[in-house]
């Protein structure tokens, strides 16, 4: 909510006032921001819940919708939730969020600091049981939808800590160290400081002037391979251990960032030896298909190449957002707001999918894709998944699917069958508009 | 560059019609067309409506939208001929109703109130009893044979127009009325006797000559800087920024509504009342809303007098109640959805004084869907297109409990569903960031996932707004004391 204006904000005194009424750090309030109330105290609120009548509209929006909608789900629960409100699937399951738990993330950081692929192997071999655990779980909720499992993302340092952290640490242990009592100490202290050090060599070593970037996507795994290799062995022994229960596994591997045809035939190849080798070991067929995000404008343009490659396309719409306006979104709070302001924008592009520009990239890229492949399947698994104007541009376009955050598959679903029975509305007055001219 | 603008000014001129035909600014309520919200404004296109189809409804005149748009690309001022139309307008509704506007002895009393095709917050509210003057105020006694009535619609009328046409704080005008009604026995403002009441006009006037302005004693001057103010409004900070966060475009305009005044608040068999066709909160089938004997519209979300459930009105005034079912019944069979509909009761007489479709709460609009499509009263495509994204999220975060009395701090603009609480900090944005994540240690704190990764973030500075100390944009206390009284209207219960 905005523009609580009776409220004044006192930033030295680290308080607000209200008609007198004092309100401090640490007290709490409660922002209503359906009404725009801002309430006193702890407000008891009334926690959703979803009568017939929901159950009742929702069914009659999923009649006369013709776009899916899936979730972007990483965790089973995640996916347990999405099922709960009606998602037909996954569109995208991030699996790099799957390696921040602690025991997890130290096997993570300990794969990026090794020195070669033979101690890279090793740190992986931790990871690979943690992994296929999670994936296990997401396909027994989801059996029977489909689950687009995209390879790691990120840039590398996202896993590793801060420098400026580092280094206020180091120097704590500096400081530790003319204080330590006994030898034992302060030999303890100095191993210490060596770990820190030894880590804060390779934080400058992998450190990027401009990440979002850089050395991330199919990159990484085109470059280490044994990191893809070992996300899609989890995934195709999950599927089996899943499959073996009886249960339908529908999965989808998307390769990231690719922006050359080749990175995804590299990656594709990669992907289809590891999968021969587990059915392989295990006598067991797997049905899967491979994929790419489109995220980057050089993607779209040549979607007629890429599409060789891919059984289907979802549209990473944050990220082609940033490529196509050039706009590093973590730093666009400074203009864009003003730009809205000023109307130069008419909305924040990462809210609402900009048509005109970056809608228009994703009408080649599936035009051009479905070129070579009619039956190329196409979503778009961006945050603008979940909005009603996007989701209405992605019915116009004859998209497939919109994937969304799980809440907010409800609204998608709605606002999916409201495009349809719009764009039939329009249809029809069309028609009668011709009709008449005739 | 001066040049262009000039010849573009040229050829705005050149384009309008010639002085015979003159372009068409006002409309009675009769000859308006009630599906044309975007030239009548909701509120007009409703009244227009209603008198078509024969309900009871004063008469009336609107000033279109179109007329606004103009009075901006005319520096300010009412396009040619619109006044004229006013007046002439004017003259129709005072043979209709038999009186004359500023006539001594038997004077038309009209109120004026803004209507845009979509009603939002920060436009001018209603001015009642417009046409007051020391004279006509002794004309309105003796028709009504009853001065204290007339005297009460005059500090009515000194205090609207003083707080929403010139624009003085409401709170010094209710600190009079305060004052004076603590002298009284009873200390409500029904037991404010004559003397009191010219003493209170005597002190209303004062305030606003106190802030350089005065009351206009000419009736016709009085409507004229009304419907100025009207059209000023439209422009106002908080209608801006509404419109700005609800996506509504600017250029609408909004229309005048000039209407005769029926009175509630002329005896015991005289009311006031609001109500919708169905509960906004639940969705249930039921007529819902509050009424209030003796008493002018404005009483009842004043919240000076607790009103009485609408459900009452049937034992009070059986009649009427029966009447005014029958109507709410009658409107949502024509319009097909839930209708909020205000009425007033002059003398054992119904009036309807406005209707228009009613907001609801995500619950009850999912539930009203429903409901008339089961009733066949809509398909269920139209059911489904009956919902907003905005109603399912509604459903699908925790939202504050309607029923709390717990201590309203502050009104913003509502911008997101659902509600959030948490303790206060005070830092900048930057600091914030840092602190945040320090506290929040290491990427491995469940939450929201996509803020994890910097080109993921959401990087957006709302939380800030809310905190923001930005002086430009208070609204004033009036106008936020007001806004709280219509929510509690709309969420009774």
């Amino acid at each position: 909510m905005s523009g609580a204006s009776a409220i004044d904000v006192d930033y030295s005194q680290q308080q607000f006032s209200v008609d007198g009424e004092v309100v401090t750090k640490g007290d709490w309030i409660t922002v209503d921001g359906s009404t725009g109330r801002v309430f006193l105290g702890k407000v008891p609120t009334i926690q959703p819940s979803l009568g017939s009548d929901f159950h009742e509209l929702m069914k009659w929006a999923d009649k006369v919708r013709r776009l899916g909608v899936r979730a972007n789900a990483d965790t089973p629960l995640d996916a347990k939730t999405a099922r709960g409100f009606g998602a037909e699937g996954i569109g995208l399951c991030r699996t790099e969020h799957m390696f921040f738990g602690d025991q997890r993330l130290a096997a993570m950081r300990e794969m990026i600091l090794a020195d070669g692929v033979g101690a890279r192997e090793k740190a992986l071999e931790k990871l690979l049981p943690l992994q296929r655990g999670d994936f296990i779980g997401i396909f027994r909720e989801m059996a029977g939808f489909p689950v687009t499992i995209r390879l790691l993302d990120p840039p590398l340092h996202e896993f590793l800590p801060n420098v400026d952290e580092l280094l206020s640490e180091l120097a704590e242990l500096k400081m530790g160290l003319k204080q330590a009592k006994t030898m034992v100490e302060m030999d303890h202290l100095l191993d210490q400081i060596d770990e820190k050090r030894n880590l804060l060599d390779h934080v400058n070593k992998i450190r990027e002037a401009n990440p979002m970037l850089g050395f991330r996507g199919c990159r990484l795994g085109l470059l280490y391979p044994e990191v893809t290799r070992m996300q899609c062995r989890a995934i195709f022994e999950a599927a089996i251990q899943v499959k073996n229960e009886r249960k339908q596994v529908t999965l989808e591997i998307m390769v990231p960032l690719v922006s050359v045809n080749e990175e995804l035939k590299q990656q594709a190849d990669l992907i289809n030896d590891v999968a021969r080798e587990v059915m392989g070991e295990h006598g067991m067929k797997i049905d899967y298909m491979i994929g790419t995000m489109i995220e980057l404008p050089r993607a779209a343009l040549t979607a007629h190449k890429i599409a060789q490659h891919a059984s289907f396309f979802s549209f990473g719409t944050n990220d082609l957002t940033q490529t196509t306006f050039g706009l590093s979104r973590d730093d666009s709070g400074r203009f864009l707001p003003s730009y809205v302001d000023r109307k130069i924008l008419a909305d924040d592009p990462f809210q609402v999918l900009d048509s005109e520009g970056v809608g228009e990239l994703v009408r080649i890229g599936a035009e051009r894709g479905r070129s070579v492949k009619p039956d190329l399947k196409i979503g778009i698994c961006g945050e603008h998944g979940g909005d009603p104007r996007s989701i209405a541009f992605c019915n116009e376009i004859g998209l497939n699917y919109v994937s969304c955050s799980p809440y907010r598959v409800p609204v998608a679903r709605l606002a999916a069958a409201q495009a349809a029975l719009e764009a039939d509305a329009a249809e029809a007055k069309n028609k009668q508009a011709t009709k008449q001219a005739a | 560059m001066s040049e262009a603008i000039l010849e573009a000014t040229e050829t705005i001129d050149t384009n309008d019609e010639s002085p015979e035909q003159q372009h068409k600014w006002v409309y009675l309520f009769e000859e308006g067309n009630g599906d044309n919200k975007s030239l009548f404004g909701g509120k007009g296109a409703g009244l227009c409506e209603m008198t078509r189809a024969g309900l009871p409804v004063p008469p009336g005149l609107i000033v279109t939208t179109e007329a606004c748009n103009a009075f901006y690309d005319n520096n300010k001022q009412f396009p040619e001929g619109m006044w004229e139309q006013v007046v002439e307008a004017l003259a129709e509704i005072e043979k209709k109703v038999g009186k004359r506007f500023g006539d001594s002895k038997n004077p038309l009393l009209v109120s004026v109130r803004s209507g845009a095709a979509f009603s939002m917050p920060g436009m001018m509210d209603t001015v009642l009893n417009l046409g007051l003057n020391e004279e006509t105020v002794q004309g309105l006694a003796e028709q009504t044979g009853d001065l204290r009535f007339a005297l009460d619609a005059y500090r009515r009328f000194a205090s609207l127009f003083g707080e929403i046409v010139i624009g003085v704080a409401h709170e010094k005008f209710e600190r009079v009325l305060d004052r004076f009604k603590a002298q009284t026995k009873g200390g409500r403002d029904t037991d404010l006797k004559p003397a009191e009441l010219r003493g209170i006009i005597a002190a209303e006037k004062e305030i606003i000559m106190a802030e350089q302005h005065a009351i206009p004693d000419d009736p016709y001057e009085q409507l004229r800087v009304a419907i100025a103010a009207v059209f000023n409004s439209w422009m106002g900070r908080r209608a801006c920024d509404y419109r700005r966060i609800n996506r509504i475009p600017d250029n609408l305009g909004t229309a005048v509504n000039v209407q005769a005044m029926v009175f509630g608040n002329m005896g015991a068999n005289s009311g006031t009342g609001v109500a919708f066709t169905r509960n906004p909160s639940t969705g249930k089938k039921e007529l819902y809303g509050e009424y209030l004997l003796k008493a002018q519209g404005e009483d009842v979300v004043a919240g000076t007098r607790t009103p009485n459930p609408i459900s009452q009105l049937k034992k009070e005034l059986p009649k009427v109640y029966e009447q005014f079912a029958g109507i709410a019944q009658l409107l949502e069979q024509h319009y097909h959805d839930m209708q909020d509909c205000e009425f007033t009761i002059e003398r054992g007489k119904l009036w309807m004084l406005q209707t228009r479709t009613g907001k609801r709460t995500g619950a009850a609009a999912v539930r009203i869907a429903v409901d008339m499509a089961n009733e066949k009263l809509i398909d269920r495509k139209t059911a489904v297109q009956r919902v907003t994204p905005e109603h399912l999220d509604q459903l699908l975060h925790p939202t504050v409990d309607p029923n709390t009395d717990a201590q309203v701090l502050a009104t913003g603009l509502p911008a997101s569903p659902g509600a959030a609480q948490g303790a206060g900090r005070f830092q900048s944005r930057r600091s914030r960031r840092n602190g945040q994540r320090r506290s929040q240690g290491r990427p491995g704190t469940p939450g929201n996932q996509s803020r994890r990764f910097p080109w993921h973030g959401c990087g957006s500075g709302h939380r800030d707004r809310t905190w923001r100390n930005d002086k430009s944009r208070r609204g004033g206390r009036s106008r936020h004391g007001k806004d709280l009284r219509e929510w509690r209207l709309g969420h009774r219960r």
